[in-house]
């Protein structure tokens, strides 16, 4: 008997689900980063809301990216239905650090699915899954750097002012 | 038994019996590259796209929540399957049997892709 499915398909299921749940997993952070664009926008943080823009684009081509890999593996990638989007944050800080909370969650989950790898052998979507690794480095870097801006600088008098004028200057240099 | 079967004209591919329970079975067919499953009275043929479908389609279907719901509506569930000739309006008892066939099915399914993996590919 003749192994079909895997010659239709080179990720197992388990793998093909964990993707998706990613794929789920990085559009909710795009929407999330919208979100928090708009609240930025609204506040007066006209910087700070361009970086949650730019960082909404990011994570949609995350998204499509994995999407991308299911398809081109055989798998059936599915789109994912949103929900439970925050609109309304009680401070420029919490944005911040929901931010890096966000960020480090999706670092968590690409981890997860890489053990699932190990364990299953698929060294093809390890590979695949090192160009997220270093993708999150960057991701963590700024979202961690963003946030020590408000102890560096401090919110009081023309903090936050000053604060905002930063966030947009915060970038990586690989290691 | 050969000769019967050649008389009657049935399709000469040959199957592989994947799994079978005493309420069906599921037989591949490695020239089709396709799938038999044999069940409720009716033998159909699914692709690989479509076994998926209905294995997710039964397996979806929360049978906790039929077995205690007190409503008198019959406890009929149709599974259908966007794109494919195939439809089946199932009894609950059914649908256990079917999601059982199922399981058995892949769960073989998954096992020969392990021999393949660790033998066939291997050695071969
Ligand atoms: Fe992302
Ligand atoms: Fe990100």
């Amino acid at each position: 008997m003749k192994d079909i499915i895997r010659a239709k398909c080179l990720i197992s299921s388990d793998i093909e689900a964990l993707i998706n749940q990613q794929i789920k997993k990085e559009a909710h952070s795009s929407a999330i980063y919208l979100a928090m664009a708009s609240w930025c926008n609204q506040n007066g943080f006209d910087f700070s809301s361009d970086y949650f823009f730019k960082q909404a684009e990011e994570e949609r081509m995350h998204q499509l990216k994995f999407y991308k890999y299911v398809l081109d593996m055989g798998g059936s990638a599915i789109s994912p239905d949103i929900t439970n989007v925050k609109q309304e944050y009680n401070s420029f800080r919490e944005v911040f650090e929901e931010a890096l909370d966000q960020e480090i969650s999706v670092t968590q989950s690409i981890k997860n699915i890489a053990a699932r790898c190990y364990k299953e052998q698929d060294f093809v979507t390890l590979e695949f899954l090192n160009w997220f690794f270093k993708e999150q480095r960057e991701e963590e870097y700024k979202a961690r750097r963003a946030l020590e801006l408000f102890d560096v600088i401090g919110e009081e008098g023309t903090g936050r002012w000053e604060i905002d004028k930063h966030v947009n200057k915060i970038s990586y240099q690989e290691a | 038994m050969q000769k019967t079967k050649s008389q009657i004209s049935l399709p000469t591919a040959r199957f592989d019996e994947v799994f079978s329970t005493e309420k069906g079975a599921i037989y591949q067919s490695d020239e089709e590259v396709c799938w038999y499953v044999d069940f409720a009275g009716k033998l159909a043929k699914f692709d690989y796209r479509n076994l998926l479908k209905l294995q997710k389609a039964v397996y979806k279907i929360d049978i906790e929540n039929l077995l205690l719901s007190s409503d008198k509506s019959p406890d009929l569930e149709i599974i259908f399957i966007c794109a494919c000739d195939h439809c089946y309006v199932l009894s609950l008892i059914e649908i256990i049997s079917l999601k059982e066939l199922l399981q058995g099915a892949f769960v073989m399914l998954e096992l020969n892709h392990i021999i393949f993996d660790r033998l066939h590919r291997l050695v071969g």
